[in-house]
């Protein structure tokens, strides 16, 4: 058994009945949608042409959203079929971010994720799904692809389809016949208009106009400025809200001190570039602590099911970076307190502490705190929907990063330690060194070309579109030019330069990961 | 931080979470509460599913009838858990379109909730699917802002305030005051009806009561269409054979909207699987137009132009279908009249030897004749690449009888004059040959089937003036949207004016005149608003009486949905299910929500208490055929009818086991016939027309033919040629008549959305989630021009006043063209009551004693909070403009049909202080526009030829007495 779809669009007259049968049949709530027909009117007067387009979950082969899911809660059925579990589901959002189709929403009433499931529950009894039945035309065909005898297969066999965003490698098995090609690629578009054909339309951050680009490159204007001329707008569409906001930006950054200071301790003690020190060990490890603390409550607090959050240690999808993931900062948060427990011990001379030990622990905190940092470029890389944050850097960054931030927290800690001079240049030269790489890595990744056009559109929002300030007054300027020039100047002043330095290259890196977690997510994917 | 509270909370629920208990039994919370269904332990069976066989080869399936009356299935909503419910499917009748698509409801069997609508399978119109409004029945049922008790009002006209009463009070009241009326006078009560929903019965009712009272809203809707197929073969409307058609030629937008959406874009979309070529007409590019192989965008009133230079090409190269043509046209009537002078043309007739006329000669005049229409001129004028109508001639010319084409509102009701686009329309029809064939277009009551109900109240012998003022004896039908100008000039006042599922204020032209008399207690002394749900006009009357939406009452409709007939029941499923399940309800409120009754019933209980003792000859009517003197009940109305009246049912009912009744209530449709073709083609015994030597059938005109000249028309005063032939009017929105350099442009305020039901889908969250305003069409050409993006907003005025919207630009307008939806804009008085405040404006109403009226929002739509969770999610705003108020009445000389287009004088950017929503009229202006329109007409009092009111033969609802007919 192998379901699929085929949405004939020699057939489909864009009269929303699939929509209003799919929210009858699954008491769908206002504001979220499993299937909406979209509209996009493309031409010049007299020859215009208004294309409809069935949008829904394409039941993928190879669904990203069931690989992402931390707890299982979206699964594939034997016979093809995308469910998803609205028990099960903790609401992490990430299966949203997963799917290059804006196929998955959180249904307000149960705070779970849900999309389209096929009506899987009438599938099981022999009926056909909702929207199936309604429309008029039969434009809409549901079936069984494996049986050659089936009506879907035979559709199949006699008429050339299409797909939406085949290249994502997630195998969609809903085809379009005569699929137009600006209907199914979001980019090819002109950017929103201010209002559709007959309903309102949501801008995201109302004020800030957003700039993205086309298939045929950069078109800065705006869609309502365009004068008579070749039309390819969008005329109706569901939309959706970006499903990550600022406490996915902030895990990042808490996230980071901590891996950060840890990794620089286990560095500069590991290695022995600077003399061990049982109260900066001891203090450290516990603001190295309190931050992973805090990085899993921003984790938890972002779920929208936070009460169910054990879920995820519970029933792991090993599969998942986000499983994955919980485990490692778990691991790292058991073993740094057990490590800080044992200086406190050694500090106290409960026991002793030898050498051989303290670099034990050292390195396995070293690799577990780098794992942690970059943990989440496998759990981004896993969000098909979002290209940019597929980047080949991100892992690299995201270490550096971590360097940066946790020398950084350092310095803001320096005055209430007396440390030695090799430690304070060890920390403060790891920090510029970080900053500077981190520099390199972001020419690296704005300055190249991207992949795909969806990563570059969004990274054509970081630079130039609506996170433009972020990035570069935020990130750059703030983040990383100031603090170097207040290391340099630090070499001749004394007093709160480093500090100083420390905290607007944290306010920086917040920046940056504000934009990169919500550029990628402003690119529409339908 | 209220997330992190949010948050908190959700942790704090889950610890100490315990679920709502399920129902144990009947609930009845619609208005008042989400349905809940009653978990039951039975399991899903796996059984043969009933297979609906589709033209083109594909099979749909549905739960099978045998198990209609047990059906258990998985909650959707709780899946992947596996929840079980139990339910009745009983089948009903949409209500938002008059297309009368089958709909089974899933009723639980514990709690009597209603579930979901979906398909009828067995329906042979709209074989089990729908469009998106059939499963919003849903939330207009569920609607949190329904209306459950009968009001009456307390304050004043429009003051808000109102008093919970019961049934029998109502009753009592109106009937004590239509006893009165009825004593006094036969023109006192009347009724007005939007949305009949039904054939017949509430006309019977009026005629019962002995008075000239039926009001309808034809006249701003088909009116002209009407006329000009009337003309042509005694029918007023097409019903096309889209399934088999090799061109489907549409001047209306019939894969979104209309008469009959669903039923027919199936059928337009199988031909074109199978084919066919799709032409549309249309200054818009509707979703239809899209759709279409040819798109011709027409300017207004140019639309008889292209066809008749269709007609020509076809006519000049002889390749239309003569022997159709002279089977059955009037041609030799035609030549006698321009024998007679009657038909002014340059054209020399003979006769032969035996003193008869040649064929030949007609086919010549016909080439003379029209030789003017050329492609050229016809491009010239519509403004439409020439190439596009020489391709839709050559189709049409290649149809072999096979031309299904339709007209109902668009360009027929938009222009003065329109009348003849369906006149041209049909001509196309007729030269082809594809009158009544297989592929062609039928007459809608050749395939509309009414039975006959237990007994008729004779004619009476009345004629209200109100109704059918004698300026239009060719008004298809009652001069409605007139009625408060009738009232202005002291044509005379109501008694009783029920208005039902009508929004009259709202939807007609010129609104503030409308409010002006639903405020004036001399001219509508007493007015009765029948409606399921809040509306601008209900909120002015003296009563607001609820009325069931679909699934909540019975009707029984028959549609011509295609060359086929059929009878579908309308049912109130509660009451249904119910009964089914042992329980007595002797009236449908009782199984309503709240006290939401229907108004077969009603009437019923009405007109008893109106003539209690029968000393005013309306009792009888309503007694029982079965027991004798006492009050029929709605059963047994439809029982009779079910019994004695449709062809096949009582034969194919007991072939299941079932009585008539029985069958209908289970099935909710019957099939009468599945094909039917060429009717008038039929030997008959008398009445007929003899062709070749048979006695035939023919067309319901005077002379049994297809009559192109006219003899009514010039026989009532239209005796140029340009009215009684199919030919061209100017319309009032001819491009003469519009000065794009002075800032003048045409709006096209009339066309439909495929989601929502002209002023009734406010209580249909679904659809408003889709589609919630109106902005203003326009092309970037004309945007460029007057300065205007995406957004901004546009001051378009009128004749009589004007308003202010935002602009949705597009391609898709003609130049020169601004376009908006019809639907909406709707506003409410309080802030929290009325029209639903996610889905209305709440404004101000503001006026002088000088008779200009303005309308502003005080507020957009929001969010609020009700048991429904939600409302609390309406996340739109702009739920668009009120244009209607700004439109003059037009009343076509002819037709008497309301011309929709409206002459915009100006239209600019707004400028600061001008805000969206706003609306100006001066209602001087307005009585002056229809002073003008009125000059144009050629009244019965001065033009009948024999001293009446209107041609016998035209159609008429409710038909008095000739008798009345006399001056």
């Amino acid at each position: 058994m192998n379901y699929g779809f085929v949405i004939d669009n020699r057939k489909c007259i864009g009269c929303h009945a699939c929509t209003t049968a799919c929210k009858s049949e699954n008491d769908v709530p206002l504001s979220v949608n499993r299937t909406w027909v979209k509209y996009v009117e493309e031409g010049q007067y007299p020859d215009v042409k208004r294309n409809f387009q069935v949008t829904r979950c394409n039941h993928c082969a190879n669904p990203p959203c069931v690989k992402i899911c931390p707890v299982t809660a979206m699964y594939q059925r034997d016979d093809g079929i995308v469910e998803f579990d609205q028990e099960v589901c903790i609401g992490c959002k990430a299966c949203m971010q997963a799917c290059p189709y804006d196929a998955i929403y959180i249904d307000p009433d149960t705070q779970a994720a849900a999309k389209c499931h096929y009506c899987a529950h009438r599938i099981d009894v022999g009926m056909e799904p909702a929207c199936v039945v309604v429309c008029p035309e039969h434009a809409i065909i549901s079936g069984d692809m494996d049986d050659p005898e089936s009506e879907i297969s035979r559709i199949l066999a006699d008429n050339d389809v299409t797909s939406r965003k085949p290249e994502q490698g997630t195998a969609p098995k809903l085809y379009y016949i005569n699929g137009n090609e600006n209907a199914l690629d979001p980019l090819s578009t002109e950017p929103l208009p201010d209002t559709f054909i007959w309903s309102d339309v949501i801008q995201p951050d109302a004020g800030k106009q957003t700039t993205p680009t086309t298939s045929n490159g950069a078109v800065e204007a705006k869609a309502s400025t365009r004068i008579a001329g070749q039309m390819v707008q969008v005329a109706y569409n569901a939309q959706h809200e970006a499903p990550w906001h600022w406490p996915v930006a902030a895990y990042m950054v808490t996230k980071a001190i901590s891996a950060g200071i840890v990794m620089l301790l286990a560095l500069i003690w590991g290695t022995g570039i600077g003399p061990f020190d049982p109260l900066t060990a001891i203090a450290m490890g516990i603001v190295a602590h309190v931050f992973i603390e805090i990085t899993s409550l921003f984790l938890v607090f972002d779920l929208e099911k936070p009460e169910l959050f054990l879920t995820i240690l519970t029933r792991p999808n090993w599969d998942s970076w986000l499983a994955k993931g919980a485990y490692i900062l778990i691991g790292y948060s058991v073993l740094l307190a057990v490590w800080i427990g044992v200086e406190i011990a050694g500090y106290n001379e409960v026991l002793v502490v030898g050498s051989l030990i303290r670099n034990i622990f050292l390195w396995s905190l070293f690799a577990l705190a780098a794992a942690t940092a970059v943990y989440t470029a496998l759990l981004f890389g896993q969000a098909e929907g979002r290209d940019l944050w597929q980047s080949r850097y991100m892992a690299l960054h995201l270490y550096v990063q971590a360097l940066m931030a946790g020398a950084a927290t350092m310095l803001i800690a320096s005055p209430f330690f007396g440390w030695s001079n090799e430690f304070t240049v060890a920390v403060s030269a790891s920090f510029a060194l970080a900053l500077i790489f981190d520099l390199g890595v972001c020419w690296l990744e704005f300055g190249s070309n991207h992949e795909s056009k969806i990563a570059a559109a969004a990274a054509h929002e970081i630079t130039s579109g609506r996170y433009r300030n972020l990035f570069w007054i935020g990130s750059l300027l703030i983040g990383h030019l100031l603090p170097l020039a207040l290391i340099v100047a630090g070499l001749f002043l004394t007093g709160l330069a480093y500090p100083v330095a420390g905290l607007l290259a944290l306010a920086g890196l917040y920046c940056y990961e504000h934009a990169f977690v919500m550029a990628p997510q402003r690119i529409p994917n339908s | 931080m209220s997330g992190i509270a949010k948050k908190l909370n959700r942790i704090l629920k889950a610890l100490s979470t315990q679920s709502a208990a399920p129902p144990d039994g009947e609930t009845n919370v619609a208005g008042t509460a989400l349905p809940q269904f009653d978990p039951v332990d039975a399991v899903p069976e796996k059984v043969e599913m009933t297979q609906v066989e589709h033209p083109d080869g594909r099979m749909s399936q549905y739960p099978p009838a045998s198990k209609w009356n047990d059906w258990v299935e998985w909650d959707g909503r709780h899946w992947p858990k596996k929840v079980a419910r139990r339910y009745h499917l009983v089948p009903t009748v949409c209500f938002n379109c008059e297309s009368a698509c089958g709909l089974l409801a899933y009723v639980d069997k514990t709690t009597f909730e209603i579930r979901k609508f979906e398909g009828n399978p067995v329906h042979p119109g709209s074989r089990g699917r729908n469009c998106a409004k059939g499963p919003a029945t849903h939330n207009q049922i569920y609607d949190p802002e329904r209306i459950l008790y009968p009001l009456k009002r307390v304050g004043e006209r429009g003051e808000g305030k109102w008093k919970r009463v019961s049934w029998d009070e109502v009753l009592d009241d109106i009937a004590a005051r239509m006893r009165e009326s009825r004593a006094k006078r036969t023109d006192g009560i009347m009724y007005h009806v939007g949305r009949p929903g039904e054939d017949g019965y509430t006309n019977r009712c009026i005629q019962a009561w002995g008075v000239d009272g039926h009001n309808s809203h034809t006249n701003i809707c088909s009116a002209a269409a009407r006329t000009g197929y009337y003309l042509w073969g005694g029918f007023d409307r097409p019903s096309p054979d889209y399934a088999n058609a090799k061109v489907t030629l549409l001047i209306s937008s019939h894969l979104e909207t209309g008469h009959y959406f669903n039923p027919h874009a199936q059928r337009i979309i199988e031909g074109k699987m199978n084919g066919a070529k799709i032409i549309t007409l249309d200054p818009r590019l509707s979703n239809t137009a899209s759709m279409s192989d040819v798109w011709m965008p027409t300017w207004p009133g140019s639309e008889q132009t292209v066809l008749l230079s269709i007609a020509s090409f076809l006519i000049q190269n002889d390749r239309y279908n003569k022997a159709f043509v002279k089977r059955w046209v009037n041609w030799q009537r035609t030549l006698e009249a321009i024998e007679s002078g009657e038909l002014p043309v340059d054209f020399h007739v003979s006769r032969n030897v035996t003193g008869d006329f040649e064929f030949e000669q007609f086919d010549e005049f016909l080439k003379s004749t029209y030789a003017e229409f050329t492609f050229e001129r016809a491009a010239a004028e519509s403004q439409v690449p020439v190439e596009r109508i020489k391709e839709a001639a050559e189709y049409i010319a290649a149809c072999e009888g096979r031309l299904a084409a339709h007209n109902w509102r668009s360009a027929s009701i938009g222009n003065e004059g329109g009348w003849q686009v369906t006149r041209c329309l049909m001509f196309l029809n007729v030269l082809t040959g594809s009158v009544g064939t297989v592929g062609g277009t039928s007459g809608n009551s050749w395939n509309k089937f009414v039975p006959k109900p237990h007994s008729t109240p004779p004619p009476n012998d009345v004629w209200s003036d109100l109704l059918w003022p004698p300026e239009w004896p060719f008004g298809h039908y009652e001069m409605s949207f007139l009625l408060p100008h009738l009232l202005e000039e002291g044509r005379g006042d109501i008694d009783v004016y029920f208005t039902r599922v009508y929004n009259p204020m709202w939807i007609n032209p010129d609104g503030f005149l409308w409010l002006k008399h639903l405020r004036n207690h001399d001219t509508i002394k007493f007015h009765v608003a029948m409606t399921p749900t809040w509306n601008e006009s209900a909120w002015f009357a003296d009563y607001v009486l609820p009325m069931g939406h679909s699934g909540e009452r019975h009707d029984l409709m028959s549609q011509e949905t295609h060359s086929g007939q059929w009878v579908a029941f309308r049912q109130p499923v509660r009451r249904v299910a119910l009964e089914a399940a042992g329980r007595t309800i002797n009236r449908t409120y009782e199984a309503n929500p709240g006290e939401v009754w229907e108004e077969a019933e009603f009437w019923i209980d009405l007109s008893d208490r109106m003539d209690p003792d029968g000393s005013l000859g309306i009792r009888q009517w309503f007694e029982s055929p079965y027991r004798a003197g006492e009050l029929i009940t709605v059963e047994e109305h439809y029982q009779w009818m079910f019994e004695n009246s449709v062809p096949g049912l009582p034969f194919k009912a007991a072939s299941e086991g079932l009585s008539p009744l029985e069958y209908m209530r289970k099935y909710g449709v019957f099939e009468i016939k599945a094909e039917n073709y060429e009717p008038f083609e039929n030997e008959v015994e008398t009445d007929g027309i003899e062709v070749d030597g048979k006695q035939l059938k023919g067309f319901a005109t005077p002379s049994r033919k297809l009559e192109f000249f006219s003899p009514t028309m010039h026989d009532w005063g239209w005796r140029e040629l340009d009215y009684t032939i199919p030919w061209t009017l100017k319309s009032h929105v001819h491009p003469d008549n519009i000065d794009i350099d002075k800032g003048e442009m045409l709006l096209l305020p009339n066309f439909r959305l495929p989601t929502l039901i002209h002023t009734r889908s406010a209580n249909a969250k679904w659809l408003y989630e889709i589609s919630h305003k109106n902005p203003i069409w326009i092309n970037p050409i004309d945007a460029e021009r007057m300065g205007v993006v995406s957004g901004d907003l546009l001051r378009v005025e009128t004749e009589i006043g004007f308003f202010i919207d935002r602009i949705w630009i597009t391609e898709g307008i003609k130049p020169g063209i601004i376009a908006m939806s019809h639907h909406l804009g709707r506003w409410r008085l309080q802030e929290d009551s009325g029209v639903n405040p996610g889905m209305s404006n709440l404004v101000k109403l503001s006026e002088n004693e000088k008779g200009e009226h303005q309308l502003n929002i005080l507020e957009s739509s929001r969010k609020w909070d009700t048991f429904d969770p939600d409302t609390s999610r309406i996340w739109w705003e702009d739920v668009g403009v009120h244009q209607n108020l700004t439109h003059a009445v037009h009343p076509d000389p002819v037709s008497g049909a309301h011309c929709w287009l409206q002459k915009a004088v100006n239209v600019r950017k707004a400028k600061p202080g001008e805000n969206h929503g706003d609306v100006f009229v001066d209602t001087n202006k307005s009585m002056q526009v229809f002073e003008q329109w009125k000059a144009k007409t050629r009244s019965a009092a001065s033009h009948s030829p024999d001293q009446t009111r209107r041609p016998y033969w035209l159609k008429r609802p409710l038909k008095p007495s000739k008798e009345a007919y006399q001056f």
